[in-house]
Parts: structure tokens; C-alpha cells; sequence
């Protein structure tokens, strides 16, 4: 055997120098492969391990959330349930405990409503885990915070909620986006509070998901969308655009106006789209006396909503544009001047002179 | 009066089937708890219940799937409260379409379940 050895290392000694490198390459790509292969079993062993000690602490705390449940009998709080409080509040010190206790609750709380759903967040209470959500926030990874806050929301806890808002300019967008949900699944329309002070831009995802949530309530209180109209974060104007359009708020008629003169060509073609649905008549006007100073988008922004706004006495400014350059205004143009003269003259005439067009009434009797 | 009435619970949520078989247990009822739509298929047929209850999306066979095997195959006309989440409106509407009697939306309330359980099962 040392012989053997002996034999190799003499011969790799003897063996040219790229020999030399590439044997040595191929044996400490072996030793790495080797290190990966343990490294991963032993990760394997470890997950396994945890997922088992998680699947036996969920199967402990659901039935401790169930004996709690179901052992109450009152408002008050019983010595049985007292004794499930006292014990989860010792295992929420743990932070693997914590998370799967959590984790438990919300299983049950997101498929249930009604009396049940308030005694898990009574539960939720006592057992202090608020606390430890409310610490996560003054934390300073943005991960935790965000994790927080999303707890907090799907608890419905709304006494965090000036903590909260302090963070609405955070630096991270996953951070705001879970302090807009919050702030608007838990209190609605007044939650939009925090497009006073957003310094950040909303995406139309963001807008998207916001609409949706408010959405499902019923009976909407809508805020003065005055001040947002106003606003110098373009998105949020043009967040409460979308709000003035989908809750039909016709109060702020003169605030659409003022945007038509809005320093952003987008805010001003939405603004100029509103004016159909809201059916601001005065707008018209406003917006004809100076169409040649706007750019084309906004041209053809104004008539499409002209297709719902025109009046017959517009029909002469409208025929001035058939035979505009552009193809979408000229369109718009011929659909309204259609509309408008339906029961006066008929605008489009078959040109009886062009051959093309003639019907051959011999070909259309003998058929 | 009430432990003849059998109730077969279709759920993949195990705390939620755990909190409705001790309350529906506490109104007399006898529930039997399938994880999954292949349990509860095998639990209908072994034991003819009063009334079913199952959740739209489970592993292996779906809720609707219980529901069209409950009606053409089994020809039983148990009653049949089909559980949904959000977005599953669709659904709900394929599950009447195939035979299902009444539906809850989720989250929904325990206690309001358990009304409607005896009005149908009156």
C-alpha cells in the first residue's frame, strides 16, 4: 500500500506541469463535490428535523386554540382558557414558537368570521404577541417590519396605527405596500389618509390592489378627494382620478378642471377622459377654446369623451376635423357628427357618382 | 335526537374541521372528518350521511368532483353545503349547476353554519 503511494507520488512528480494541475484541479473538485454532497445532507436532515418539530408544535397549539375555543362560556375569561393563555404566552418567548403559534391562528382565523374570529384575536392579545409585532417595527431590518405589519393587518389590530403611519415613507416599497393594505383593509376610506403625506410614487399595481380592497366595502364614505386632486405626487392624483371615476364624486368637477392645465401630460389626458363619465358639461367649452395649444393625446383624449359630451351645436367645430391628419380624431370626429345629426341630415352619403358603389340592378333582379 | 344525523366534513384545513366537529358535536350531530375529496368520497359511501359539507378546492379529488359523484353515480340526494373562498365564484356556480344544495363563503361564521345545517336538515 505505502509502496502504491509511494509509486503515484513519484509519478506525479515525474509528470509535466499542466499534468500536475489538472490532477490536482480534479482532486479538489472531488473534495468539493464530496463537502456539497454532506453539506446538503446534512441540511436535508436538519429541514426535515425542524418541519417535524414545527408539524408537532402546530399540532399542540391548534389543539390548545381548540380547547381554548371551545371552552369558553362567557365574555369573560375562564380558568381553563386562563391556563391556555398563561401557557402560550411562555412558548410565544420562543421565536420558533412565536411563528408557528402565529402561524396556527391565522390557519384558522383567515377561514372563520363572526364571534370565533374575535375570540382569536382576544387570543392574540393576551397572549402579548401584539407586543412583539409593535417591537418588530421599530426594528431596522425591513423584511421584519414588513412581516409585522402584515401580521398586524391580517389580525385586524388597529392600535398600532399611529406607529404605523410613521412609516408610510419608508425607503423599501414592500414596506409601504403592506402599510397601505393595512391602513386601508382595517379602516377603510379613512385609511387613505396616507395620500396627504406619501412622498413616494404609487404604482398601478399598488392602485390596482387599493380599488380592490376598498372595493368590498359597502356603503362607501368617500373623503374630500379635493386635496389629493391637488396634490404634487402625481400618482396620487391620479389615484383620485380613478376614485372621483369609480364612486362617480361629480363634487369635484371644478378640481378636474384645474388639472386640465396639470404640468404632467398624463394627469391631464385622465383628467380630460373623467369629464365624460362625471359629465362635466362646462369642461367642453374650456377645453375647445384651447385644443390647438394641447398635444395630440390630448386631442384625441378630448374626442373620444366628445363621442359622449357633443351637443348639435358643436356640429360645425366637429366637421372641421373629418378630414384631420389623424387617424383616431377623424374617427371620433365621424362617429359624433353621426350621432348628432341622426335625426336632422344624413352626414355620410353614398357617393352616387362612384361607379364602385353602384348596385347592378340587373345582376341583384336576376339573382 | 340529533346523534342519528351524520354529517361527512370534507376539509383540507384540519384546525377548521377540528372547531366545526366539536361545535357541530356539542349541537348533536355526529360529524366524520375526510381530509381530502378521496376520504370523503369513501366516507359517503361507507356510512350514507344526512348531509355533506365540503370545501371546493382539496387535494387528490375537488369538491365539485364529491358533489357530481354524490349525484350521478351514488344518485344520493343528501344535501350539500359547498364551502368557497374568494374568486371561486365560478366555481360555486359549476358546483349548483351540479347538484349542490346551499354555499358558505369563507371566512365564514361557525355559528351561522350550524343554522343552516338545521334548517336543511329539518
Amino acid at each position: 500500500m505505502i509502496e502504491f503511494f509511494q509509486n503515484s507520488i513519484d509519478t506525479f512528480n515525474n509528470t509535466h506541469h499542466i499534468i500536475q494541475l489538472c490532477i490536482l484541479l480534479t482532486l479538489l473538485l472531488i473534495a468539493a463535490i464530496i463537502f456539497s454532497l454532506l453539506y446538503l445532507k446534512n441540511l436535508r436532515d436538519r429541514l426535515k428535523i425542524k418541519g417535524r418539530i414545527e408539524s408537532t408544535y402546530q399540532k399542540k397549539y391548534a389543539s390548545d386554540l381548540i380547547e381554548y375555543l371551545y371552552s369558553a362560556d362567557g365574555e369573560n375569561i375562564n380558568p381553563e382558557q386562563q391556563k391556555k393563555v398563561d401557557y402560550l404566552t411562555k412558548c410565544a418567548q420562543n421565536p420558533l414558537k412565536r411563528k408557528i403559534i402565529i402561524k396556527t391562528f391565522l390557519k384558522l382565523r383567515n377561514e372563520i368570521s363572526g364571534e370565533t374570529a374575535d375570540a382569536i384575536q382576544n387570543l392574540y392579545y393576551q397572549t402579548e404577541l401584539i407586543k412583539s409585532a409593535s417591537a418588530k417595527l421599530k426594528g431596522k431590518k425591513w423584511d421584519a417590519i414588513a412581516r409585522a405589519i402584515k401580521e398586524l393587518t391580517q389580525f385586524e389590530i388597529k392600535e398600532t396605527h399611529d406607529e404605523i403611519i410613521l412609516l408610510i415613507n419608508h425607503p423599501k416599497k414592500e414596506v409601504r405596500n403592506e402599510i397601505q393594505k393595512y391602513l386601508v383593509k382595517l379602516f377603510r376610506f379613512d385609511g387613505l389618509e396616507f395620500l396627504d403625506v406619501l412622498e413616494s410614487q404609487l404604482s398601478e399595481w399598488d392602485q390596482i390592489q387599493l380599488l380592490e380592497i376598498l372595493n368590498k366595502f359597502d356603503n362607501p364614505h368617500i373623503p374630500n378627494l379635493g386635496k389629493w386632486l391637488a396634490s404634487e405626487n402625481k400618482s396620487v392624483v391620479s389615484f383620485a382620478i380613478k376614485l372621483a371615476k369609480l364612486y362617480n364624486q361629480f363634487n369635484v368637477k371644478d378640481d378636474i378642471i384645474n388639472l386640465f392645465e396639470h404640468h404632467d401630460p398624463e394627469i391631464r389626458i385622465q383628467a380630460i377622459s373623467v369629464v365624460s363619465h362625471l359629465g362635466i358639461y362646462e369642461a367642453v367649452s374650456i377645453l375647445k377654446n384651447n385644443l390647438f395649444n394641447r398635444n395630440l393625446d390630448e386631442q384625441i383624449a378630448f374626442f373620444k369623451m366628445m363621442e359622449d359630451m357633443s351637443t348639435p351645436d358643436e356640429m360645425d367645430f366637429i366637421r372641421e376635423f373629418v378630414n384631420h391628419e389623424n387617424f383616431y380624431i377623424r374617427i371620433s370626429a365621424m362617429k359624433i357628427l353621426n350621432l348628432i345629426t341622426v335625426d336632422t341630415d344624413n352626414t355620410f352619403r353614398i357617393n352616387i357618382n362612384d361607379t364602385e358603389l353602384i348596385i347592378d340592378n340587373v345582376l341583384t333582379k336576376a339573382s | 335526537m340529533n346523534f342519528s344525523k351524520k354529517i361527512v366534513l370534507a376539509e383540507d384545513n384540519s384546525i377548521l374541521s377540528t372547531l366545526l366537529k366539536f361545535k357541530l358535536e356539542k349541537e348533536g350531530y355526529k360529524l366524520l372528518i375526510a381530509s381530502n375529496g378521496k376520504e370523503a368520497v369513501d366516507l359517503i359511501e361507507n356510512n350514507n350521511p344526512d348531509m355533506i359539507l365540503t370545501d371546493i378546492m382539496m387535494p387528490f379529488i375537488s369538491g365539485l368532483e364529491v358533489i357530481s359523484h354524490v349525484r350521478n353515480k351514488l344518485e344520493m340526494t343528501t344535501p350539500i353545503v359547498v364551502f368557497s373562498s374568494a374568486g371561486q365564484e365560478e366555481m360555486v356556480l359549476n358546483a349548483f349547476n351540479l347538484g349542490a344544495t346551499d354555499f358558505m363563503s369563507k371566512p365564514f361564521s361557525p355559528n351561522e353554519l350550524i343554522i343552516r345545517i338545521k334548517r336543511l336538515l329539518q
